[in-house]
This record gives structure tokens, C-alpha cells and sequence, in this order.
């Protein structure tokens, strides 16, 4: 009786956890892949059309065009991230003054929600309310259109993601460094490694596990950016910063067509799952750094 | 005292439940409701004379913001929970929800209320919600600017015969904002509705007055788009609206607009803002003819509703003639009823004559493209995005036309399919 209750307990303890994941991410997404092969409104019941909406979609030019868009924005979030993250967490590791004080300010923007950063960043930038151009109009200097030119607002999309998740990975990346023996720096230093070749030999191998996990994390974080550009630009100018997230949304709750939405996210999905896949097969090849 | 303590709790639990059947017995309708201005409060008021005469039934007031509107209700919906009643501005997007009042109120019943609202609420012979107000886009103007400026603004009657011409607006725009403390002549609401008033005005139209032929891509049309362009490329309308999303509101209120393309909607929002100028309604340019656009906010039940016999009760004590008239007065609307057609506003009744005045003139067309039709409801923000690239100077205005005519053609056929 005692071994039945002892093998029974862990799965027990997981059992509240796994019912708040069936119910909240596993039926949702399975519901969401049964819709995305069926035409539905919301307010009468799905059809099914077989295929229809994934011939639609990959016949479809502005999915490609939105797709790529993504995908320029997505692979310039997560390298800028990736290299400022670990440079501050470098920084900060060391033993300067007021670390603290300024680990918590960057850390502050992971604290609030995307709306709020959205919402901060599209006053501090907009064209006629924005403090930005209030503070060049003091100073002499023209106003910029930085909401309302396709190049400038996605320049500061990119940034805003950047300023909002940096915080968030650079802590990610301060643990990583504390795990890092100190004696293979000092071994490096009497061996008379210079610093960039302790980074490179030493710090930056080391730090592939957690290198791995940002990446991934951020990666799926940058795919997913919704709240944020939804209140900073509504995907404008146009739709230069209407990404496959903000189409999704777009497509399930202004147009109606929830099929076609949800057969977008399983695209979504299968892009998301390949890229976690080939970063993991990348990760893996280099081996143990610790080997 | 253990004892006692035990006894006395359990009294009170048992009193507690005994009272919820009294609690239990009020029928609570779900409302999901928006407002522009101040028809929150003052649907509040009206709902409490309601419950004085009818004390078990209650209220739970949902207030979404309008773009938020159709999503709320479809979720409600898709959850297995829709609303008792809503307060929609187009029935028609939520036709298959919405409930059949050919019964249970008639359809003669719409023969109180103006013609321009039927087809909106009419959907395949099914009558699927009442009229409330009408809604006139127009133009409301920073009459201290003006003044300032040295123009006369046609607001009055007198001056119908002398309305400015397109390009004698867009040079009175620039006129006043070189003379006076304006950064820009206009703030144009960031809306498909609101742009195709030009479009009416040039004597174009997105649709036939029956649906069956897509007419945006016209001379007329081009026009349109073409004029709206120009007043970007002037600055007289800040880039910022239309491809920053600003709020025009902000704008105008601030001061930095001169005036503001919007509709009689706004008029108790400026009423209880603005405080530093002095405002009115001013009459629109006439482009090849004069135009306004009509549109409405009707109030809906639904058909899975729990309460459709209460909603169906309170559906028409709010679309009677004295109530209707006390909610068209105090939130300073225009009554969709023909008996309710002169009301005491407290406030700007010369301005509602000014919208009545740009409704009247209006071709049918202004109205029938914007009752439901699901072509339009698809193709409503591809209307918008194409306006967009063409003030971005991504495509010409004939393309963009030329853009939104095969994006209904194609809408068209797929539904016809």
C-alpha cells in the first residue's frame, strides 16, 4: 500500500498542473488545429473545407509578404538582444560600483506589461504629443516622423522589443556567468590570456546552455510580440509593422474568418517548432564546453 | 461559548441562503454597450426608471470601447454566454447571432423609424434590431482660429448657396492655419466611413444603391482619393493620423487643428472638454454634389439569450418615443424616430440642424454601401490600407481604386460561393 501511494504521489503533485495545462494550452491549441481545417465565424458552427484555408494561405501574397516582414523583425530583435543581454550581464557581473542599482534598472522594463511599454514608447515618439520632439523643437532641430515613415517605425519597434526583453536575458545571462568556475580564469591569467580571449576560450563557450535558452526564448518572444505593436503603431504606418501575430488577430476578430487565422497559427507553429529545432542542433553540435 | 458562537454562524449561513431565491428571482439582462460621449450615464438613468416599474429585472452593464465591440459579443457568443442586448452600429456583421423581432415586435414597427435605417436593421426579411439614433459625419470648426484668420465659416443657412468648393476649403485650411495658432488646417478621423464622404460628395460610391455592382473604381473615386492625398501633401491634414494613428480628438481639442472631420457623435465629448476656444458645426465643402453620410446605433437582442423575452420588453420601452427622445436629448444624438425629429437639446440645436440639413441631401448610395453588406464588412480595413499607401505615395490614387474594386469583386464571389 505504501509503495502504491509512494509511486502514486509525484504524478498527484504535477496532476493540478497538468489539468491547468490540458485545459488552458493543450485543448485551446488542439481546438485551434481542428478550426484551422474549417470555415467558421465565430457565431455559427465550423464547416469543414478540408485544406481550403492552407491553399488560401500559401496562394496568398500578403501572408508572404507579412511573413518575411516577420521574419526581418524577428532576426533583428533576437541577435541585438542576444549581444546586449550578455554584454551588460559581463558588465554588471563584475564588481563596480552601484551594480545593484543598475541591474534593477534594467531589469525595471521586464516588470511592465507590453501595453504599457507600447503605450510609453508611442507617447515618447509621437509626432505631435511625443516628448522626443518637443525636446529637438528646443533644441532647434526639425521634428522626426518616427511613427509615421515605414523605415523609422520599424527601426523603433526593434528597439522597443529590445529595450522591453534585454533586462530579462541579461539576468538569464548573469546566472550563467556565476556558474562559470573562477579558476579558469585564473588559470587563463597566469597562462596570459588576454580578456578578449578569456571571452572567447573561456566565457562564451561556457555560456552556450544559457546562450541556448535565450535564444530560444527569445526567439519564440519575438514571434509572438502582440500588445506591444498593437498600442505603439496598430501595425502601421500602413502595415509596416503588421507582423503574422497582429494578421492573426486581424483576420480572427476583424475580418471574422477564424479558419483562416488559426491555420496561420499552425504555420506559425511549425515555423516556431523548426527554428527551436535547428538552434537545438546547432547548440548541440559544438558538444560539452565543459569536455 | 464554543456552542453558541457554532449555533449563531450557522443561523446567519441559513439566512443568507434562504435569501438568495429572493435575489435569485430578479431576471439580470447581460448589456453590452459603448459610448462616444456621455449616453453611458445617461443610459444608466433610463435603465433605473426602468427597474422602478419593472423591480425584478436588473442590469449588468458591459462597456467595451466600439472597436472592441464586435469582438467582445463574438467571444461572448463563441463561450456559450452572449449578451441579453447590445448596442451595435451594424447588425448585419452579427446577423447570425442576433435575434428575429418579426414576432415578437412586427415589422411595422420600423414605420416609426426614419427610411435610411431600415436596411441596416432588415437582414434577409429578418428585422434584427430597432433603430436609436442616426449619426451625420461632419465638420466641427475652432471658431476662434477663424475668426483670427479673418474667414467666414458657411454655418448658417443663408450661406447654402455659397458652400466653399474642395479647393476653396482645402486654401481656407491654409489660410487660417498661416494666421492663427493652428499647426494644421484638419483632423480627419482614421476611417473608411469618414473618407467616403469625399467620395459622395464627388459623385462616386464603393456600391450600386442594390449591391449588385461594385462602382469604386470611377473617375469619381480617383477623385476621392486624389483630393485626400493633396490635403496630406499640403499638411493640411498631419500625416500623423492616418499613418501614426494620433487621435484626431486630441488634435482638435488641444488646439492644434483648426478643424476636425468627425459627425454630431462628438459633440457632448467637445461640450464637456473643450474650454479654451469656442467651437461650432460648420457646413461641409460640396464637392460635385453635397453629402454627409449616414450611419446609426441600433440596439439588438440574441437569439440564445436566456432573457429574450425581458430583452425583447426593455427593446422597446427604450426605442418608445419619450424614452427615445430623453436619450437623443441628454446625450445629444439625433433621434432615429420620424416623431422624435425636433427635440429640445439643452445644448447646439442650430448645430443638429446642420447635420439634419447634410443628411437630407445625401444620395442613398452615402447610406446603403454602409448597411450591411458582408462584402463591405471584409473589405472595410483593405479600403483603409489602400487610402494609406496612396498618402504614402506607394501606389497612385487610380490603383488604389482600381485595388479596392477587385477586393470586392473578390469578397463578392467568395460569398456568392
Amino acid at each position: 500500500m505504501y509503495r502504491w501511494k509512494k509511486k502514486i504521489a509525484p504524478y498527484l503533485f504535477i496532476l493540478p498542473n497538468l489539468i491547468i495545462f490540458g485545459i488552458f494550452i493543450v485543448f485551446p491549441a488542439l481546438f485551434g488545429f481542428y478550426v484551422s481545417f474549417t470555415e467558421w465565424d465565430v457565431l455559427t458552427s465550423p464547416e469543414f473545407i478540408g485544406l481550403g484555408n492552407f491553399i488560401k494561405l500559401f496562394q496568398s501574397a500578403e501572408f508572404w509578404t507579412i511573413l518575411s516582414r516577420t521574419l526581418i523583425y524577428v532576426f533583428s530583435v533576437v541577435p541585438i538582444t542576444f549581444g546586449l543581454s550578455m554584454v551588460l550581464a559581463i558588465i554588471l557581473d563584475r564588481n563596480i560600483k552601484a551594480k545593484g542599482f543598475f541591474r534593477a534598472i534594467f531589469y525595471l522594463p521586464t516588470m511592465l506589461s507590453f501595453i504599457v511599454i507600447g503605450v510609453s514608447w508611442r507617447w515618447i515618439l509621437g509626432n505631435n504629443f511625443g516628448i522626443l520632439n518637443y525636446l529637438l523643437d528646443l533644441a532647434g532641430m526639425a521634428p522626426v516622423n518616427w511613427l509615421t515613415n515605414a523605415r523609422t517605425a520599424t527601426i523603433m519597434v526593434i528597439f522597443a522589443t529590445v529595450w522591453a526583453r534585454v533586462g530579462y536575458f541579461m539576468v538569464m545571462f548573469i546566472a550563467g556567468l556565476q556558474g562559470i568556475p573562477g579558476v579558469y580564469y585564473e588559470a587563463a591569467e597566469i597562462d596570459g590570456a588576454s580578456k578578449w580571449q578569456q571571452f572567447r576560450h573561456i566565457t562564451f563557450p561556457l555560456l552556450k546552455p544559457t546562450s541556448l535558452v535565450v535564444v530560444v526564448l527569445s526567439t519564440i518572444q519575438a514571434f509572438k510580440m502582440f500588445g506591444l505593436i498593437k498600442v505603439m503603431t496598430t501595425g502601421g504606418p500602413g502595415d509596416s509593422t503588421t507582423y503574422l501575430v497582429q494578421e492573426i488577430y486581424q483576420q480572427a476578430f476583424q475580418v471574422g474568418d477564424m479558419g483562416y487565422a488559426s491555420a496561420m497559427s499552425v504555420m506559425l507553429f511549425i515555423i516556431l517548432g523548426l527554428l527551436t529545432i535547428v538552434q537545438f542542433k546547432v547548440s548541440n553540435r559544438g558538444g560539452n564546453a565543459y569536455e | 461559548m464554543r456552542k453558541r458562537l457554532f449555533i449563531t454562524i450557522t443561523a446567519l449561513l441559513l439566512v443568507g441562503l434562504m435569501a438568495v431565491p429572493v435575489f435569485a428571482q430578479k431576471t439580470v439582462l447581460d448589456f453590452v454597450w459603448f459610448s462616444d460621449g456621455v449616453e453611458g450615464e445617461v443610459l444608466k438613468d433610463i435603465i433605473a426608471d426602468y427597474k422602478e416599474e419593472h423591480p425584478d429585472i436588473d442590469f449588468n452593464i458591459i462597456e467595451v470601447p466600439y472597436n472592441e465591440l464586435n469582438t467582445k459579443i463574438k467571444t461572448m457568443v463563441a463561450g456559450g454566454n452572449p449578451p441579453d442586448l447590445a448596442r451595435v452600429s451594424n447588425p448585419g456583421e452579427l446577423s447570425s447571432a442576433l435575434l428575429n423581432l418579426n414576432d415578437s415586435i412586427g415589422q411595422d414597427y420600423l414605420d416609426n423609424f426614419v427610411e435610411s435605417t431600415h436596411p441596416y436593421v432588415m437582414v434577409d426579411g429578418k428585422m434584427l434590431a430597432i433603430p436609436i439614433d442616426v449619426t451625420a459625419n461632419g465638420i466641427i470648426y475652432n471658431k476662434d482660429y477663424f475668426e483670427a484668420a479673418g474667414i467666414d465659416v458657411p454655418d448658417t443657412e443663408e450661406e447654402l448657396d455659397d458652400l466653399w468648393t474642395w479647393e476653396e476649403w482645402a486654401n481656407a485650411l491654409e489660410k487660417v492655419v498661416e494666421n492663427s495658432n493652428a499647426r494644421y488646417g484638419l483632423a480627419y478621423d482614421y476611417s473608411p466611413h469618414r473618407w467616403s464622404t469625399l467620395l459622395y460628395q464627388a459623385g462616386g460610391s464603393f456600391f450600386s444603391k442594390d449591391w449588385s455592382e461594385v462602382t469604386i473604381n470611377s473617375p469619381e473615386g480617383e477623385k476621392a482619393v486624389e483630393f485626400f492625398v493633396e490635403l496630406h501633401d499640403r499638411n493640411i491634414i498631419p500625416e500623423s493620423i492616418w499613418l501614426g494613428g494620433e487621435n484626431p480628438n486630441t488634435l482638435f481639442r488641444s488646439g492644434l487643428t483648426a478643424m476636425h472631420f468627425a459627425g454630431n457623435w462628438m459633440l457632448t465629448n467637445y461640450r464637456d472638454n473643450i474650454e479654451n476656444f469656442d467651437w461650432g458645426v460648420a457646413y461641409m465643402p460640396k464637392g460635385k454634389i453635397r453629402s454627409s453620410v449616414v450611419g446609426g446605433k441600433f440596439v439588438a437582442g440574441f437569439k440564445d439569450s436566456d432573457n429574450k423575452e425581458a430583452a425583447v420588453d426593455f427593446l422597446k420601452y427604450f426605442s418608445s418615443q419619450d424614452v427615445n427622445a430623453k436619450f437623443c436629448e441628454d446625450s445629444l444624438f439625433l433621434s432615429a424616430r420620424k416623431d422624435n425629429s425636433k427635440l429640445n437639446y439643452s445644448f447646439g440645436s442650430d448645430m443638429f440642424e446642420i447635420f439634419s440639413n447634410e443628411l437630407a441631401v445625401s444620395p442613398p448610395e452615402a447610406g446603403s454601401d454602409w448597411a450591411y453588406n458582408e462584402a463591405m464588412s471584409r473589405i472595410y480595413d483593405d479600403i483603409r490600407q489602400n487610402i494609406v499607401k496612396s498618402i504614402q505615395h506607394k501606389i497612385t490614387p487610380k490603383e488604389a481604386v482600381e485595388n479596392m474594386e477587385e477586393l470586392a469583386k473578390s469578397e463578392i464571389e467568395d460569398i456568392e460561393n
